[in-house]
Parts: structure tokens; C-alpha cells; sequence
């Protein structure tokens, strides 16, 4: 069974249809690659399976249980974390601040006014080793303003993996990243693989074809085509859209 | 590259060595305010009136929610003291639970309004609310006493069972208000470094990444706004017992945009500290410049459009700009600057 | 419902100048994101200068007293209605001056320095003219009243209500139909387009802010003569301002034209049963209207909220 399933989604802003009837089903543990040109409506599915949008219809389905329309704060804590493409991180607290706030142990406290947070060694630690995983340990205690571009991209993703997410969205995860940065990143979410259901919009077609297990390919607002990396580098519509471009 | 210090020890402690210093010094005031040329009464303003800036800055220095309405809540809470006492019982404590519960009522009842709102619509809002209570404040003559205020409020004595303490006199009553401000000091302080504080501050720095991160975005901010407002209650109730009155003018536009102003004007974006010394600076300035002319509001308003301008982080702000800029002074200023305006960067 | 009518009636003239009052804190907050709390203050001032110009002792030379009392009083109005918020644009140069350096911080900033600004315009009439109330004369022909089914009906009401019709026209003809308005549209706040014109955003800036202030003094001038003059008359018009702002929507030429006319109507219905309690029911109305409509009645979304 999917663990991440969404069934005829349909989202209209206004008379402006953005997404028509999208359905994905992502079991768990698959990394599902999603691409497709700018303003396609990745972004927009992808808010519509944190709780950010609610569609017009359609249904959005974790583990079986109907979650649609669930606030976010309700569909992260079922289990379902994200990372934005334009980084949206706590730029006054440090590195290790921002992965703190997000375990969910943490969580747990939120409303306890009566302890001091620092006074729980725990919190660091568990965040010590969630910043580690990313490769900023040395970093913990920087400001997040402070961080350079890539360790920011890092970080975004070390405050999603801080939730210990059943299902990881990754909203372009390489945005920015220069080369080097790109394969930092592809170590890393090959090292998540497997362990974590991934669903990841990305315009890096070398990245996504090397660790995709299937990736579904979105134009206007509907899924054009779907399958394993090989499947779609024989796929017409890609083909004759220049998969390189899409960017 | 800016390396934060490592979660300085005093985020965990209940009193701080600044808290401690700040009391005794507090504590003096009695003894010497008469000879530098001020009045005990002073004293109990400005410890009122830092409780209030204190419970102020939680909605927008912790929360950065810019609430443009707070003197509503100050001016309730010192209603609820006058009428409790007339109509319930005149029982100190128990007019001091309901300054501070009805004032939280009302700020409670505010928030269901406006807790989805973020930025202006937030301030307009809180606004529109500040002027509702302070209209109906005027208007009912009948309950407030309307624009004469409620007179004849008593400083009811502090009953601990065993003894009794008449607060009438101000330095008596000064006291009295010194150990209930530092026991509302200590509470704000570990509200701020508990994980709930950490939440609100995250929140005030990204709404939607605490709510993917699991977080009532909505919950947080009524219920800090809430807080605040039981605490700028008590403030006020304890501000009709100094006064022996309750008046509507501390719930017009203008007084909420002064509480405003100490805030800011100290540093209350960067600083636990920053509203305390904004309410020093401001009511020591209206004595001091107030007795030289009476246009000390001008004076101050262009003080505070050089700060707006110049250092909007405020003195509290300024002043530890100026410790880190030499680094000499560096080792020993620190341990005095964490003295002083409590350690780590507060945001 | 004839009973009604004088009320309705008084309720539209309210109306149309507390829309007029908006006006010029509408332009600002529109057009630079910017909130004018100084607003209040600049239509106070405008007001002062105008009774200082209509009183006894204009601030002239000694020649050109003479003639300005030479002329007669028809013709000292309507040049005191240029003067006075030529005089109040001068002091929004000021401000805005200052307010530069707040541009592309947190909104918040531009809304502390203008209260600022507030705060020492209030001192400043304080200081000036002390706090006793003044009296703006007006020319005969639109003071005193006229009678109309057995009612009395007050000139200056009619005069004031028709001066708002006609400046609300001429601004909205500005902004529509100029170029100046088109550039001033293309975006005072969004810089980038500007620049990609080639237009000296820093003037466009400075040119909204003074109209602005302008409108905020020619409302004071207009208003005075029925509420009075007191250094409190600047809050007493930044209240319903705002109000008329939020209720409309931010940047909605016609959504606060439209809750001026509510607000009006509002407060002068009420103020027909309960005139305790005319004051309250616009605030009543307001949070009425944005419980529902959370960004009112027309308001797009601005870069405010963030």
C-alpha cells in the first residue's frame, strides 16, 4: 500500500485551474522524483500534500487515513516534513536552535513554560546528531543568517530530517547549489534512501535520474507522464519536451 | 561569520546575577531618591510601568506581533482592581487575581480576532480593539466613572495570614510592588527560555516553517497575546492602587504608542532588558526635562525619531554594539554586558 | 423614514469627510506601503495655519498684511487654501527626508518615525498656540444655515461635503488618467519596474508623500470649521482614517471612498438613537466587516502583511 497517495487532486485559485486531477501513489520507502517546467503546479501538489492549499477535490492519503484538508501543523505531525525551495529557516537562532525546534520531542514540550529549554541536554544532542548527518556539525552554533548558501540548503533539509519525517517532500533541493554543493547533496539523500519515503521536485535531471526510483513529469497541472528513470528517457512527450531544459 | 556564544548558562537559571544586581539596586532606591531630588512615588512608577513595557514586549519583542492597542489591558486591569474591590470583596489579593484574569479575558477575547493575522492588519486591528475598550471606558459612566475615573480606590493591606502590612505609605508600597515585579521578572524570564518562548520566537521569525514543523501557529500567538495582556492587568492594577484611581486616558492611542515607544527606545528587539530601560529613560527624562520646560514630549519625540532612525535596536542594542566593538574590553565587558542585558543575543 | 432624513443626509456628508480625510493617508499607504501616523498631525497642523492666516495677525511682512486685508474675505479663503497646505507640504518634505532611511526595512519603522513625527507636531502646536480651542473663519456665502422642510440645515456641511466630492474626483483623475498616475501606479514600491523605466523613484517617492501631506492639510482646513481647532483634532482624524483604510482595503482608491460613506452613515445613524455611543459603532462596523473580509472590503494583498 502507498504510504503518500493523492487521488484526483484538483486545486482552482479564482477561474485559474492549477492542478487537474493529479493522482500519485508513492510507496514507502521510494524516492518519487516530480519535474516538470516552472509554473507546472509542482510546488502548489506539494502544498496541497503539507496542508498549505486545500484542493477543490481530491482526496490526499497517508498510510491509508484520509488526511485532506488537515491543517499543516496537523499533516507534519502525521509525520510528513518538508523543505522549501525559497529557504525559509529561523535566521536569528542558530544552526542547532533550528533543528531543535523541529524534533518532535521538542514538540511535545511546546506549551511547557514552567522548564528552561537549554537545561535539557537532550535537545542538543539529538540535534548534534541530526547536524552531523548533514555535515554541519562544526556549525551548530552559527546564526542561520550567518551560514553560506549551501549550509543553508543543508540545514533546510537538517530541520526536516529533525522531525523524523515518515515522508521527506524536498522542494528543490539543489536550487542554487553549484556543483559541488549538488553532489554534497546527492550523497546525502542517497545515504536517506530507502530509510524515508522521499518525494522530491527537482530540475537537476542528473541528480533526479541517478536517484529517483520513478519520477512523474507535471505539465499544466497534470501528471503527462510517470515511470522508472529508463522508462521515461524512452518517453516521447520527454524526449520531444528536451529533457535537459526543463530548468 | 558571526559565531554565537554557546546557550549562555543564564537562559536555564530562574535568577539571573543581573536580576540580583538590578534588585538590590532596586532595593536602595528608598533610601537616596530624596536626596537626588526625585520622590519615592517615582520609583513605583517606573517599576509598574517595566512590568507593563515587560509584559508588552512578549507580544513584540518575543512574538514580533506589533500590538498598537496595549494600554487596553493596563487600563482593564486597573478597572477590575477598583471594581472588585467595590462590588466583590476588598481582599488584596483577590482584586490582584482579577486585574490580571480579566484583563487576560479581554486579551483572550481579542486574539480569537486576530491571531490568523500577521503584520499591519495585525497592528490595525489591535487598534481598532484599543480604542473599543477605551470608548466604552469613557462611555460608561455608570461602571468607570466615565472620563473622572474611578476614584476612592483603596491600597488594600497585604494579608499573609500571620501579618498584615499597610501599604499606604509609598515606601511601603513601593517594596510591596518591587517583590511582585520581581517575581513577574523571573516568571517572563523563564517563559522566554522555555521551549514555549523558543516556539513564539521561532514563530515570530517564520510562521510557516513552525507550522509544516508541527506548531499551532495560532495557538502560540493567542496565548502569548493573552499572557501579555493578564500581565499588563496586573500592572495595572497595581497602577490604580499607586494612583488610589482608575483613569480611561491610559487606554488612549497615545499612551499604548508611549509603552511602545519605552520599549523600543531601550532596545526591546534585542534585549530581555530593553523595555526596563526604556521605562527608566522615559519617565526619568519627563521629571527631569519635564522641571527644565514643559515640552518635554517634543524633546522626547525627536529623541525617539533619532533612535527610529539611527539605532533602531535601541540603547539596550546600542550598548552592546559598542562592547563588542572593542575587543579589549571584550573579556571582562561580557560577563558585565550578560550582567546587564542578560547574555546572549535575546531574540 | 422623513425622520430619518436629516440623519442619512448628515451621515453622507460625514461620510464624505472622513473619506476626504483618508484620502491623503490612503495615497501613501497604496502607493509607498508606507503607514503616516503622522497623518492626524499634518491635518491638525493644516487647520492652524489657516486659522493663523485667517485670524488677525497673519504671519506676513507688514506691506503685504495690508494688502492681504485689502483683499476681501472671499478671496483671503481661497488663497489660505493654497497657502496653508503648500506650508504643510513643506513639513511632509521633512518627514519624508527622514523616512528615506527606512525604506525597504520592516514597515514598522516607517510607522515608529511618523509617530514620532506625530508626537512632535502635537508639542509643536502646544507650544505655538496652547490648547485652548480656535475658530476658523469662513467666507459668508458658506457659513450660517438655510431652512428646508422645516428643518434648519447648516451651509457649511453642504459646502464641505461638495469641496470632498470634487478633491476625491481630482485625485482619482490623477491617478487614472495622467502619466503621472500611471508611473506612480506602475509601482512607488515596487523599485524594480520603476528603475527599469528610468524613473527617479527617490522625487516619485517625495512627490507622493507631499501629496499626501497636502491632502491632509487641505482636510484639516475643510474640517475645522465643524469640528473646531485643538491640538487633540489630529488623533480625533487619524482614528477614522485608519479606520476607513482597513475597512475599504489597503489600496483600494474606491473601497475607502466607499467606507468613508459607511463609517459616515454608520456613526451618524447611531449617533440618531444612541449619541453616547456613535463613536463605538464604528469600530463595531470595522471589526465586523475584516472578521469576515480579512483583508476588507477591496484590499489587495501588500507587502504589509509579511
Amino acid at each position: 500500500m502507498a504510504l503518500i497517495e493523492a487521488a484526483g487532486v484538483h486545486v482552482r485559485f479564482g477561474d485559474r485551474v492549477v492542478l487537474e486531477s493529479i493522482d500519485l501513489a508513492v510507496p514507502e520507502g521510494e524516492f518519487h522524483g516530480l519535474m516538470g517546467p516552472n509554473g507546472a503546479g509542482k510546488t502548489t501538489f506539494f502544498n496541497v500534500l503539507t496542508g498549505r492549499v486545500k484542493p477543490s477535490r481530491g482526496k490526499v492519503r497517508l498510510d491509508g487515513k484520509d488526511v485532506t484538508g488537515l491543517s499543516s501543523h496537523r499533516i507534519a505531525a502525521h509525520g510528513v516534513a518538508r523543505s522549501f525551495q525559497i529557504m525559509t529557516l529561523f535566521d536569528e537562532f542558530s544552526a542547532r536552535e533550528n533543528v531543535t525546534v523541529g524534533l518532535p520531542a521538542f514538540r511535545a514540550r511546546g506549551f511547557d513554560m514552567r522548564h528552561a529549554a537549554a537545561s535539557d541536554p537532550g535537545f542538543a544532542e539529538s540535534a548534534l546528531e541530526i547536524l552531523a548527518t548533514v555535515g554541519l556539525a562544526d556549525k551548530a552554533d552559527v546564526r542561520a543568517k550567518d551560514l553560506s548558501y549551501g549550509d543553508r540548503r543543508a540545514l533546510e533539509i537538517a530541520v526536516a530530517l529533525a522531525q523524523s519525517p515518515r515522508v521527506l517532500c524536498l522542494d528543490e533541493p539543489t536550487s542554487g547549489l553549484g556543483s559541488d554543493g549538488v553532489q554534497r547533496l546527492a550523497a546525502l539523500v542517497g545515504r536517506l534512501k530507502g530509510k524515508l519515503t522521499i518525494v522530491a521536485i527537482e530540475h537537476d535531471m542528473e541528480f533526479l535520474f541517478a536517484l529517483a526510483d520513478r519520477i512523474s513529469v507535471i505539465h499544466w497541472g497534470q501528471v503527462v507522464a510517470r515511470g522508472t528513470p529508463q522508462e521515461l528517457q524512452q518517453n516521447e512527450w520527454v524526449r520531444r519536451s528536451n529533457l535537459g531544459r526543463f530548468a | 561569520m558571526t559565531i554565537t556564544p554557546p546557550p549562555s548558562s543564564d537562559a536555564t537559571r530562574l535568577v539571573t546575577p543581573a536580576m540580583l544586581v538590578l534588585w538590590l539596586v532596586l532595593a536602595t532606591v528608598p533610601l537616596w531618591i530624596a536626596k537626588v531630588g526625585l520622590y519615592p512615588y517615582l520609583g513605583i512608577e517606573i517599576l509598574i510601568w517595566s512590568l507593563y513595557a515587560l509584559a508588552f514586549n512578549l507580544v513584540l519583542g518575543t512574538a514580533g506581533l506589533p500590538s498598537f492597542g496595549h494600554g487596553a489591558y493596563f487600563g482593564i486591569g486597573a478597572y477590575a482592581f477598583g471594581l472588585c474591590q467595590f462590588n466583590v470583596v476588598a481582599n488584596l489579593w483577590v482584586c490582584l487575581v482579577a486585574a490580571f484574569a480579566v484583563a487576560g479575558l479581554a486579551g483572550a477575547l481579542v486574539a480569537l480576532f486576530i491571531s490568523h493575522r500577521r503584520g499591519i492588519y495585525y497592528a490595525f486591528m489591535t487598534i481598532a480593539f484599543g480604542q473599543i475598550f477605551w470608548t466604552l471606558a469613557i462611555k460608561s459612566h455608570g461602571i468607570t466613572g466615565g472620563e473622572d475615573g474611578l476614584l476612592k480606590i483603596a491600597r488594600l493591606p497585604a494579608d499573609f495570614g500571620v501579618a498584615s502590612f499597610n501599604l499606604n505609605d509609598n515606601v511601603a508600597f513601593y517594596y510591596f510592588v518591587l517583590v511582585l515585579f520581581a517575581l513577574a521578572v523571573m516568571a517572563m524570564w523563564r517563559l522566554t527560555h522555555s521551549p514555549y518562548g523558543r516556539v513564539v520566537a521561532a514563530i515570530k521569525q517564520s510562521e510557516t516553517r513552525a507550522a509544516h514543523l508541527g506548531y499551532n501557529v495560532w495557538i502560540y500567538k493567542a496565548s502569548i497575546f493573552t499572557l501579555s495582556a493578564a500581565i499588563s492587568g496586573l500592572a495595572g492594577g497595581l497602577f490604580a492602587m499607586a494612583q488610589l484611581a482608575a483613569f480611561p486616558d491610559v487606554m488612549s492611542l497615545h499612551q499604548s504608542g508611549y509603552v511602545v515607544m519605552m520599549t523600543l527606545v531601550g532596545g526591546g528587539l534585542v534585549s530581555f532588558w530593553g523595555p526596563v530601560v526604556g521605562v527608566f529613560v522615559f519617565l526619568i527624562a519627563r521629571d527631569v526635562i519635564g522641571a527644565l520646560t514643559n515640552a518635554w514630549m517634543l524633546y522626547f519625540g525627536l529623541l525617539f525619531i533619532a533612535i527610529v532612525l539611527f539605532r533602531p535596536e535601541g540603547i539596550a542594542g546600542a550598548v552592546s554594539a559598542a562592547f563588542q566593538k572593542h575587543s579589549l574590553i571584550r573579556r571582562q565587558g561580557n560577563s558585565a554586558m550578560r550582567l546587564l542585558f542578560g547574555g546572549e543575543r535575546w531574540r | 423614514m422623513f425622520d430619518l432624513l436629516p440623519h442619512l443626509l448628515n451621515g453622507l456628508t460625514l461620510g464624505l469627510l472622513f473619506a476626504l480625510i483618508a484620502l491623503g493617508f490612503m495615497l501613501i499607504v497604496g502607493l509607498m506601503e508606507q503607514i503616516n501616523l503622522a497623518h492626524g498631525s499634518l491635518f491638525a497642523l493644516g487647520a492652524y495655519f489657516a486659522m493663523q492666516l485667517m485670524g488677525s495677525r497673519p504671519p506676513f511682512p507688514a506691506e503685504l498684511v495690508k494688502v492681504w486685508f485689502a483683499m476681501p474675505l472671499g478671496w483671503r479663503y481661497a488663497a489660505t487654501l493654497v497657502i496653508a497646505p503648500a506650508a504643510v507640504g513643506l513639513v511632509g518634505i521633512a518627514i519624508e527626508f527622514c523616512m528615506r532611511r527606512t525604506y525597504g526595512k520592516d514597515p514598522l519603522y516607517g510607522l515608529l518615525l511618523t509617530f514620532g513625527a506625530a508626537m512632535v507636531i502635537e508639542e509643536t502646536i502646544r507650544l505655538v498656540w496652547g490648547t485652548r480651542d480656535y475658530v476658523l473663519q469662513v467666507p459668508q456665502a458658506v457659513s450660517g444655515g438655510f431652512l428646508f422642510g422645516d428643518l434648519i440645515w447648516s451651509t457649511y456641511r453642504f459646502y464641505a461635503a461638495g469641496i470632498s466630492v470634487a478633491i476625491i474626483g481630482v485625485v482619482w483623475l490623477v491617478i487614472e488618467k495622467t502619466s503621472f498616475g500611471a508611473t506612480v501606479k506602475a509601482g512607488a514600491h515596487d523599485s524594480e519596474i520603476v528603475r527599469a523605466l528610468g524613473i527617479n523613484l527617490t522625487r516619485l517617492r517625495l512627490l507622493v508623500f507631499v501629496l499626501g501631506t497636502v491632502l491632509a492639510a487641505i482636510a484639516g482646513i475643510i474640517v475645522a470649521p465643524i469640528w473646531g481647532i485643538r491640538p487633540h483634532m489630529g488623533v480625533d482624524a487619524v482614528i477614522p482614517a485608519f479606520l476607513v483604510i482597513v475597512l475599504g482595503g489597503v489600496g483600494s482608491f474606491w473601497g475607502a471612498v466607499v467606507a468613508g460613506l459607511l463609517v459616515g452613515l454608520c456613526v451618524g445613524l447611531s449617533g440618531a438613537y444612541a449619541s453616547e455611543w456613535s463613536l463605538l459603532s464604528m469600530y463595531i462596523l470595522l471589526v465586523a466587516v475584516v472578521t469576515f473580509r480579512a483583508r476588507g472590503l477591496w484590499g489587495k494583498k501588500s507587502v504589509l502583511e509579511a
